[in-house]
């Protein structure tokens, strides 16, 4: 009776099912991803409202994705540093995503041009949007919109503002445009500084996103929203920008959004797939709400935008800031 | 103060003493982060953070301002015996402290350090607590012409140190400002003398400039010798004798300790001001008016005492205008901004009215933290100081690691670490050279502030240069800063004339 095994046959088969071994992980790994932890470069400190944002959403995200997100904070120069070295040094393979903010972050690029094409890295996923807006503090003699314009005839007013490059300086200058009023915009280096500016008396009144503005409570009023005012008394129920002058700008937002290489998404569809979908079924789950208000967001301000919602943000800061280069960077 | 205030103060320091198991573990986790270069309260507060916000509202603050305290103190452990100073609220402490650990009197500069600290910080806690109306104003009036004086009271601190060696000094201090100018300009965000390196587009990280000036090029000089104390200053063996003479030594100069630690106060409630220009003015101050000023740098007492007692009257200044006005003066108060937000509270005007308890709970944290402290931390001076006696060989390897983890931890980049150990060479440099690293580092520390608030003055008065004179308060802070130059001249003038006169 000839053997059922052979020397011939049992090397075949034992070559065979060493290289279907070998090349199993290969396989299963081209339909597991992510199969290690995704690294996040975060270009603002730790422990900032970026860090508060991005822990909530990945909290939840983390669940849908299936591995968890390893943030790394690079701040400087206005997030300048985390993108140079997010585009410099992390690999395009979707393991290596940036969190920024759509707003001040992109308009540095119209002001100073990075090393890198600003075309390749796009963002895929809005977290939420803030609009910026204008407020007094609580003391200040100005304390209607009229009141301001009414000085603005008598004197250049001093207006804070968290950095030159940054939308609320656009929605202001915007402001001054209609109204034919010259404001002096001073850079008062982040949030915190332009409410104390506009509380203390250092500046007549300043200009920021309205998150911040919300935080600080009865200190401030805010008189003019750069956007749509969605939260009503939060932000004392001051009116658009729009509604209130017969205006036609584009919201000024401050947008927190993660963001990719442009050629890990080409190289990589079926694993950038995977990011935008659970990215989405992200924002269907009602535990993001909770962990977003726990880290002290705005519930309303919790807003989804794809990749094409995002380019055209992105697009618009580049524009904008192009448009009023001059007046922001003394150039 | 009311009836109502005066119980509720009382029902709330009787709630804090409650929270002795979470204070006393605390200090000595604040003394530890505050000691280790590159950490903070801030930063252990962040790390910290899931922890912060799983405990209730009470034991959360209690939690955060014994740190805050611990820190601040802890800070100057380091500084004092091994001229690291842990953060840059600490960078005027080993001036005279230093120079005391290598004359031997470690111990007691420690427990000298111990008690301006826990007086100063106690003393000023309950100045804010009694003036927090009228404090709460000051940052309405301290604006950035204001601004500009008090920097330059700290920056004459240079001219001082010039006065021993008038070229080197200058030289010094020159060399710290021009390089405070590197990074982007405060209004145009221009980079200029960044080298083309990003890192430096913020400016010259502090803490790497601090451990690198500092302990890296004392690292450098100590190897050179076998301990830290100088030989004919061997240490004695333990002993309580030098914590009491440093506890009397203090003591005996309370209206110094009350002095200067007003003087933080008073810079701590000014938003965005922090502990490192209140040390350097509260040191210039005091040397300006000291009968001895020629002892300051060489192991002085209230040279010591000066700006340790000014950086924790900040602490407590710092939460002024976080309760009052809803303005963190700090970045540790900007978190508690955060932590107390997560549990529902709401700073302002209206907080004292709403939730009497949470305001003044902190400041009755502060107190019960400070006083626990002393007791706790004092009788620990006798062991700390052995630090002095470990041979260099051990030592130094120890500080330079250890500073360059420093470096690397507040912003986590290895520029930091590269750029620590090169200024630990230009320490190194300077020191053997006769040129003052103190000079340098105030340059480096108050130029780039000095320059925020000259420019933004300037912007607001779109460049018109008198706008440095236009107001009330900036017009008395000139005369008070010019006579601050005036003065010791003057007198340091009668005090010689006197001293001839028995000669003739």
């Amino acid at each position: 009776m000839k053997p059922m095994i052979t020397r011939r046959t049992l090397l075949g088969t034992g070559a065979a099912a060493t290289a279907l071994t070998l090349a199993t992980p290969g396989l299963v790994r081209a339909n597991t991803f992510p199969e290690r932890n995704i690294n996040v470069y975060v270009p603002t400190s730790e422990g900032g409202g970026a860090d508060r944002n991005f822990r909530a959403f990945s909290s939840v995200w983390k669940e849908k994705l299936g591995t968890d997100f390893e943030p790394g904070f690079y701040p400087g120069a206005s997030g300048r540093v985390g993108y140079e070295i997010y585009m410099g040094k992390a690999d395009p393979d979707c393991y290596n995503l940036i969190f920024g903010n759509m707003g001040p972050e992109v308009l540095n690029w119209a002001m100073q041009a990075p090393s890198f094409d600003v075309n390749d890295y796009f963002y895929f996923g809005q977290v939420d949007k803030d609009p910026c807006c204008l407020f007094v503090g609580a003391e200040s003699p100005l304390q209607t919109m009229d009141d301001i314009i009414s000085a603005a005839k008598s004197r250049r007013l001093n207006v804070g503002t968290s950095r030159m490059a940054h939308p609320a300086s656009i929605g202001l200058l915007a402001l001054g445009d209609k109204l034919g009023i010259d404001f002096n915009l001073i850079p008062l280096q982040g949030g915190k500084g332009t409410v104390a500016g506009a509380v203390t008396g250092e500046v007549d009144f300043s200009v920021l996103t309205s998150g911040s503005v919300i935080a600080a409570g009865d200190s401030v009023k805010t008189l003019l929203v750069f956007g749509d005012n969605i939260v009503g008394e939060a932000l004392d129920n001051a009116p658009s920008i729009n509604d209130a002058y017969d205006m036609d700008l584009p919201e000024m937002l401050s947008a927190r959004a993660f963001g990719i290489h442009r050629k890990a998404a080409e190289d990589h569809p079926d694993r950038f797939e995977i990011l935008t979908t659970t990215f989405k079924e992200t924002f269907d789950d009602p535990a993001l709400m909770e962990a977003y208000v726990a880290n002290n967001g705005t519930p309303e301000y919790l807003q989804y935008a794809g990749v094409e919602e995002c380019e055209a943000f992105k697009q618009s800061m580049l524009e904008l800031g192009e448009r009023y280069k001059s007046l922001l960077s003394g150039a | 103060m009311d009836s109502s205030t005066a119980s509720i103060l009382t029902e709330v320091f009787f709630e804090t003493i409650g929270y002795w198991y979470i204070i006393v573990p605390t200090i000595f986790l604040g003394l530890i982060v505050g000691g280790i270069p590159g950490f903070s309260a801030a930063n252990t507060i962040i790390i910290l953070m899931p922890l912060t916000l799983a405990l209730d509202l009470q034991s959360g603050l209690v939690f955060m301002i014994s740190l805050y305290c611990a820190a601040r103190m802890g800070a100057g452990i380091p500084a004092i015996l091994v001229n690291i100073p842990g953060t840059a609220g600490a960078a005027a402490t080993p001036l005279d402290g230093y120079p005391m650990a290598k004359q031997g009197k470690g111990q007691q500069a420690l427990a000298i350090s111990f008690v301006a600290s826990c007086i100063g910080g106690l003393l000023t806690t309950v100045v804010a607590l009694a003036a927090m109306p009228i404090l709460a104003r000051v940052g309405f009036y301290m604006h950035s012409v204001e601004m500009i004086v008090v920097m330059l009271f700290g920056i004459s601190l240079i001219a001082s140190i010039a006065a021993q060696d008038m070229v080197k000094g200058l030289i010094a201090g020159f060399l710290g400002l021009m390089i405070g100018s590197i990074g982007t300009d405060v209004v145009y965000a221009t980079p200029r003398g960044t080298f083309g390196f990003l890192e430096l587009y913020d400016g010259v990280p502090l803490i790497p400039a601090l451990v690198g000036l500092f302990a890296v090029s004392e690292a450098f000089v100590i190897i050179e010798k076998r301990v830290i104390v100088n030989h004919d200053n061997e240490p004695k063996a333990p002993n309580w004798t030098d914590t009491f003479d440093g506890v009397r030594i203090a003591l005996k100069r309370w209206v110094h300790i009350v002095w200067t630690s007003i003087i933080g106060l008073v810079i701590g409630v000014i938003p965005g001001a922090g502990a490192s220009i209140a040390s350097f003015v509260a040191y210039q101050q005091s040397r300006s008016f000291s009968k001895t000023p020629e002892l300051y740098g060489t192991g002085h007492p209230e040279g010591l005492i000066a700006p340790e007692a000014a950086n924790n009257g900040v602490t407590s200044g710092t939460l002024v205008p976080l309760l009052v006005l809803g303005i963190p003066g700090g970045a540790t108060a900007a978190i508690m901004l955060v932590v107390m937000q997560f549990h529902g509270v709401s700073f302002g005007p209206s907080l004292f009215e709403n939730q009497p308890k949470v305001g003044y709970g902190m400041f009755m944290a502060m107190a019960v933290s400070y006083v626990i402290m002393f007791l706790t931390i004092l009788p620990l001076s006798r062991y700390m100081s052995h630090v002095t006696t470990i041979p260099t060989i051990y030592l130094a390897p120890m500080i330079i690691a250890f500073t360059l983890v420093g470096g690397f931890v507040p912003r986590e980049y290895m520029f930091d670490m590269y750029l620590a150990l090169a200024f630990g060479v230009l320490g190194y440099v300077a020191r053997r050279t006769g040129y003052h690293v103190a000079a340098i580092l105030i340059g480096v520390i108050l130029g780039p502030l000095l320059e925020k608030y000259f420019l933004w003055s300037l912007k607001k008065s779109d460049g018109d240069i008198m706008v440095l004179f236009s107001s009330t308060l900036g017009n008395i802070l000139w005369v008070a800063f010019a006579m601050s130059i005036i003065l010791p001249i003057v007198f340091n003038m009668r005090r010689k004339r006197k001293l001839e006169v028995p000669a003739e």
